[in-house]
């Protein structure tokens, strides 16, 4: 398999605060890979270095063999990477379709073309029958659709989906966790922050995990949830293994 | 819901013809000149604020400097004619193109503010201008201002000897007006602008360039607020930094478009309608009695309109409009 994405050396400082610290970690084409780590880690820090929110200090950014640090955040969009916000950024004012054809204008400027590609992105999530619906007047739920369809729309090949599962109930998470599967099944390379334990473990192939802005730990889910230093810095002492319930 | 669909824009074409063929007849059935004279005023102003709500309506840039093109208009056919001879036709044109190059550095300086900080820069801008205007005499003709040699009738110097030709050259401009925001509105140019004022950030995410489509939108909307400022010196025959620069027509133009509804195609001209009407009645009606008084209750109509509706009186109407859907009975809908 191929690298889709290589973090290498990335920094990033605050003032005093050293956000993310010499993280790197690879993606491989279609794995998904989950960044996990207390508040404050540098998960958020990361996804915004690497879509071109931040710029990063030093570091490099490779997207299927491209630079990406220094582009502006559209650019790094026309590139192949897609994004959602940890709040979501609903176009408020506009509907659930014009939201979405937003998107699919970076790859078509017709208009009908457009809402195709749109609608089979709306499709895709589960909210066709929100079409018409502004977008202020959705569920928490559906808003997080919403942003998966639209960054759909822009035909990524790598999605970065920040939190997309805080904030819903356990029939909702399993509702995400399924559309994260069917996403990865169409041949989407995905990295994914996430609290949610359950979710992580149902989705992820590969774990990274972030402390004070540094890599602590990497590797399959299995052994992440047995390593000594991340149930100190992260899962805390009562997550025993696997299939335990959500963490908060 | 098609059928209703196919209802609505019948309604709307119906619409439309009737109000362009009463805007035609109009200066034909109504010769008091003083009335011509609002009309064109609501003419023109509807489309400079037309020309605003481009880029302050549907991409939420709120400029309060739109006097700056304005101005750079007027005064740029109006040298050429004076000074070598060039039909205002032609000036106009060049006028616009000034504009828009104008705003390029204009735009390069302010967008990179966002919020109020953008407001000031653009009102700083269109005072800096009339400065600049005000003080080199030898460049054109400084706070005196200067009139416009009456040609009597002639129009292709665009002087005409009847009102009413000048409130058809003003109708011309708004229609084009109005055309460019509804070609623009239903292509991609106008998601992404809606995009960039609801947020400009998630824009950026999914691959909308927000300073190249605001730059864009930035030189349109100052080309066309350029060709109304030719046209209103023509209109009066007379230009000086104050008139031209007047802060009044920046704000008048905000003002119209957020009163009728931002973002909306006819929200301006409702705006202007609704306010110039309101004005020049409550002018007539009470401005020989307590000084101040027809301004008084001005403002009282407008603080109303922003407190009650801050959508405008487009969000009211289409309210109205919706609720009257609503209430149909059910079956009236879904008959074929």
């Amino acid at each position: 398999m191929t690298d889709a994405l290589v973090v290498t050396g990335l920094n990033k400082r605050f003032g005093g605060l050293r956000a993310v610290q010499d993280v790197s970690f690879t993606v491989k084409q279609n794995e998904t890979v989950a960044l996990i780590g207390p508040n404050g880690a540098g998960k958020t820090t990361s996804f915004h270095l690497i879509t071109g929110f931040h710029r990063a200090d030093s570091g490099s950014v490779l997207a299927f063999g491209q630079e990406v640090v220094g582009l502006k955040p559209h650019d790094v969009c026309a590139l192949g990477l897609a994004r959602t916000f940890q709040v979501a950024k609903p176009f408020g004012a506009m509907t659930v379709l014009a939201n979405v054809m937003t998107g699919a204008f970076l790859r078509d400027r017709h208009v009908i073309a457009a809402r195709e590609k749109a609608r089979e992105a709306i499709d895709f999530v589960g909210l066709a029958a929100r079409e018409q619906t502004p977008a202020k007047d959705l569920t928490t739920i559906d808003q997080r659709r919403l942003e998966m369809a639209r960054a759909l729309a822009t035909q990524p090949r790598i999605l970065l989906l920040d939190e997309v599962m805080a904030g819903l109930n356990p029939a909702e998470i399993d509702q995400a966790v399924a559309l994260v599967g069917k996403l990865s099944q169409r041949g989407l390379t995905i990295v994914i922050v996430e609290h949610v334990m359950r979710a992580i473990m149902a989705v992820a192939r590969h774990i990274v995990v972030l402390d004070h802005g540094q890599k602590i730990a990497e590797g399959a889910p299995k052994e992440i949830v047995e390593n000594p230093e991340v149930i100190r810095a992260y899962l805390g002492s009562g997550y025993a293994g696997a299939g335990g319930g959500a963490h908060a | 819901m098609g059928k209703d669909a196919d209802n609505t824009s019948k309604w709307q074409v119906a619409a439309l013809a009737t109000l362009g063929m009463i805007l035609l007849l109009l200066p034909q059935l109504v010769s008091n000149g003083f009335a011509l004279d609002i009309f064109i005023r609501i003419l023109l102003f509807s489309f400079i604020g037309v020309a605003w709500n481009l880029m302050g309506g549907y991409a939420k840039q709120l400029s309060l400097g739109h006097v700056a093109y304005f101005g750079l208009g007027a005064y740029t056919s109006t040298i050429m004619q004076i000074d070598f001879n060039i039909s205002p036709w032609i000036g106009m044109i060049a006028g616009g193109f000034v504009a828009m190059l104008a705003s390029l550095p204009v735009g390069w300086l302010c967008f990179r503010l966002r919020g109020p900080y953008f407001t000031i820069a653009t009102i700083a801008t269109a005072q800096a201008l009339m400065l600049i205007f005000l003080k080199f005499r030898d460049f054109a003709w400084g706070a005196e201002g200067t009139t416009i040699p009456n040609l009597g009738s002639s129009p292709l110097m665009m002087q005409f000897e009847t009102k009413a030709s000048y409130y058809y050259v003003v109708l011309g401009l708004l229609v084009l007006g109005l055309v460019i925001t509804w070609r623009i509105e239903r292509s991609w140019m106008g998601y992404y602008l809606v995009a960039i004022g609801e947020d400009e950030d998630a824009a950026e995410a999914i691959g909308v360039n927000a300073p190249r489509i605001k730059r864009h939108i930035y030189m349109i909307s100052a080309f066309l607020t350029a060709l109304a400022g030719t046209f209103y010196v023509q209109y009066i025959y007379f230009i000086d930094p104050a008139t031209a620069f007047s802060f009044n027509i920046s704000i008048e133009a905000a003002l119209v478009s957020i009163v009728g509804g931002i973002g909306t195609l006819w929200g301006p001209v409702v705006g202007t309608v609704l306010l110039e009407t309101t004005s020049a009645l409550l002018q007539s009606w009470l401005g020989s009695s307590t000084g101040g008084i027809q301004l008084t209750v001005y403002s009282l109509i407008l603080m109303a309109i922003i407190l009650w509706r801050p959508t405008g009186l487009m969000g009211l109407f289409n309210d109205l409009w919706q609720r009257h859907l609503d209430r149909r009975p059910a079956r009236m809908r879904t008959l074929p």
